[in-house]
């Protein structure tokens, strides 16, 4: 794994999705007016006889995506994580997940890296796709994993929701880095607590670890791209091995990573205390850019640690999370 | 009246048929039926090519009568029609993924028009020889956003083999669809959405055929708007029967197929 401040690429999605294409030619590529902005200009210029504008129109869209994949495409719808997952949730359920189809619903912008208010910040995506039946629910941490999982997933049988950070795209991982949709990565191997996270949560998570390995605490690190279906093996050896589960995502705190991850624990009989980081059952505002909403929201690196030490039941001061300079075109987590 | 027609005598075999499946159960979607059954037949007899034509029902309350539709055609085992609506049957009383003889239908409302524009898309995505993609599509529907985000698709991309059969019979859950929210002036709707649109007595099976042979060979996505009743076709109805969900006890289900029988005599 790379240091931080991590370096950030453009597109990694939007490449990715070119480069299976080539391919792969039963892929389809279906936008809702977000082109550039779910980066598949680059699938428009490259492959414009199989790239289709469906307009704003998020209903239509993906119920017409249903019945390509019943003729043998592979669409690949593009909005953001909002308008891609509430306003057609029936659709999704009914044309595509009861019916089983590989549609692979893309939502970009997750949680409260939009500064642009609840209409636009998906708090609640993966809790909805996580209760629907045949969906598989992923949520990667940086371009590495983007590019490794495109190729896994596009054979998917059924429906996928995959979910994006837009824009500047951080690199954390090696390129050894693999992508599996059955086993979760323990990245670091500490005993005292496990911190499970995702998405861009994972980076965060990674430097509360440092913060905390320096204080003599045991962090396990598990990074959990696909919430569902949930790798519970992995988490719940995790949890047997650490005193404290905290669990780290950009969403809401009910129905999604923590959810899985505390159902899971709790149906194994695994009894060690669980915090959850993420958003309190709360809408989110508007604001000018995104890191003051995870400070506010309790999603930032400094969170974790105090949620690592409140749990453990230390008595003094929590070690402060580093403040890291950024450049353009560098990314360091809240 | 029933038009003593091949057509006419079609339509009202469906209605037979889907009081014999509706009856055991003592009530269920026969309205449907009554107010759609000359769209059907015409479509079934005349123009709908099994294997390659793509059919799409959208509202899945009609299904019964694309079942009877099919077993009429012999794309369906007339023993299965029996089985309608029982428990553990593949022939579900709302139209399923189980359902046989259809490429889509729906539960949930308005979706169907926008699969059907999926199977038009492939299509063209393959460069397949254009089908036709009919759609029995209900007027109820028409309140339902999505249904006009499929119309303004269907018609920006050109997609000229949709073929949309309208049963505006004027019924929905809570009462007449026009007490509820209006939407009339349909065709006109259409037609500004880019549609070519055939507005015509939808209980005239002969006028139906025409309409369905013109919205065909159309050079844009048409719809055929069949106007009906949910109680056509079965005198023995009484005034007030609700055309969403008709009450059919055993006497008055001995009655209907007694009238139809006779009819078809």
């Amino acid at each position: 794994m790379r240091n931080r401040p991590y370096p950030t690429v453009l597109k990694p999605y939007g490449q990715a999705l070119v480069d299976l294409a080539a391919e792969r030619r039963e892929i389809v590529c279906i936008t809702g007016d977000l082109t550039r902005q779910c980066e598949i200009d680059l699938f428009q210029d490259t492959f414009p006889d199989r790239f289709i504008h469906a307009g704003m129109a998020e209903a239509n869209m993906v119920s017409m995506a249903g019945a390509l994949a019943r003729c043998g495409h592979i669409p690949f719808v593009h909005s953001f994580g909002v308008f891609s997952t509430r306003r057609p949730l029936d659709q999704i359920v009914n044309s595509v997940a009861y019916p089983n189809l590989p549609v692979r619903i893309v939502g970009f912008m997750p949680g409260v890296s939009s500064p642009g208010g609840p209409s636009h910040q998906a708090i609640e995506d993966v809790a909805l796709m996580r209760a629907i039946p045949n969906m598989t629910v992923i949520d990667v941490a940086d371009a590495v994993e983007i590019r490794k999982a495109l190729p896994v997933l596009v054979d998917i049988p059924g429906p996928v929701y995959l979910r994006l950070k837009r824009g500047e795209i951080p690199v954390i991982f090696d390129e050894d880095h693999t992508f599996s949709l059955d086993k979760a990565q323990v990245l670091t191997g500490g005993r005292d607590v496990a911190l499970i996270a995702n998405g861009m949560m994972l980076s965060s998570a990674l430097a509360a670890a440092e913060v905390l390995e320096a204080c003599g605490i045991g962090t396990r690190v598990v990074n959990v791209p696909v919430i569902k279906p949930l790798d519970q093996a992995t988490v719940l050896e995790a949890a047997r091995a650490a005193r404290l589960v905290v669990t780290a995502e950009n969403h809401s705190i009910i129905g999604g990573l923590g959810s899985a991850v505390a159902e899971a624990m709790a149906e194994a009989g695994v009894g060690c205390p669980l915090r959850r980081i993420g958003l309190r059952d709360t809408f989110a505002e508007g604001a000018r850019t995104a890191p003051p909403l995870f400070r506010k929201y309790g999603l930032s690196t400094q969170h974790i640690i105090d949620a690592v030490w409140s749990g453990l039941g230390q008595a003094d001061p929590a070690p402060q999370a580093p403040s890291l300079e950024v450049a353009p075109g560098e990314y360091a987590p809240v | 009246m029933i038009p003593n027609t091949t057509l006419g005598r079609l339509a009202d075999r469906l209605r037979l048929r889907a009081v014999r499946m509706v009856a055991p159960h003592g009530f269920g979607y026969l309205g449907q039926v009554l107010s759609s059954a000359e769209l059907f037949a015409a479509l079934y007899a005349s123009h709908y090519r099994p294997g390659t034509d793509r059919i799409v029902i959208s509202p899945g309350h009609y299904i019964i009568a694309a079942f009877a539709a099919a077993a009429e055609v012999g794309l369906l085992d007339e023993a299965a029609l029996e089985t309608y609506g029982h428990d553990g049957s593949v022939l579900e009383a709302i139209g399923t993924e189980k359902s046989p003889a259809v490429d889509l239908t729906g539960g949930s409302l308005g979706m169907g028009l926008s699969g059907a524009l999926g199977f038009a898309l492939s299509q063209r995505l393959r460069n397949e020889p254009k089908a036709n993609v009919f759609v029995l599509v209900s007027d109820g529907e028409l309140q339902e956003g999505q249904l006009w985000e499929a119309a303004m698709f269907a018609a920006h991309n050109r997609l000229d083999n949709i073929v949309v059969l309208l049963d505006a019979n004027d019924s929905q859950v809570d009462g007449p669809v026009s007490s509820i929210t209006t939407i009339e002036p349909i065709a006109a709707k259409w037609e500004s959405f880019g549609w070519a649109a055939f507005d015509v007595d939808g209980h005239d099976a002969e006028a139906v055929d025409a309409a369905l042979a013109q919205a065909i060979a159309a050079d844009r996505p048409a719809v055929v708007i069949g106007r009906t009743s949910t109680v056509h076709g079965l005198s023995v109805l009484p005034e007030a029967a609700d055309g969403h969900f008709i009450k059919l006890p055993a006497d008055l289900a001995e009655a209907a197929i007694a009238e139809l029988e006779a009819r078809l005599a």
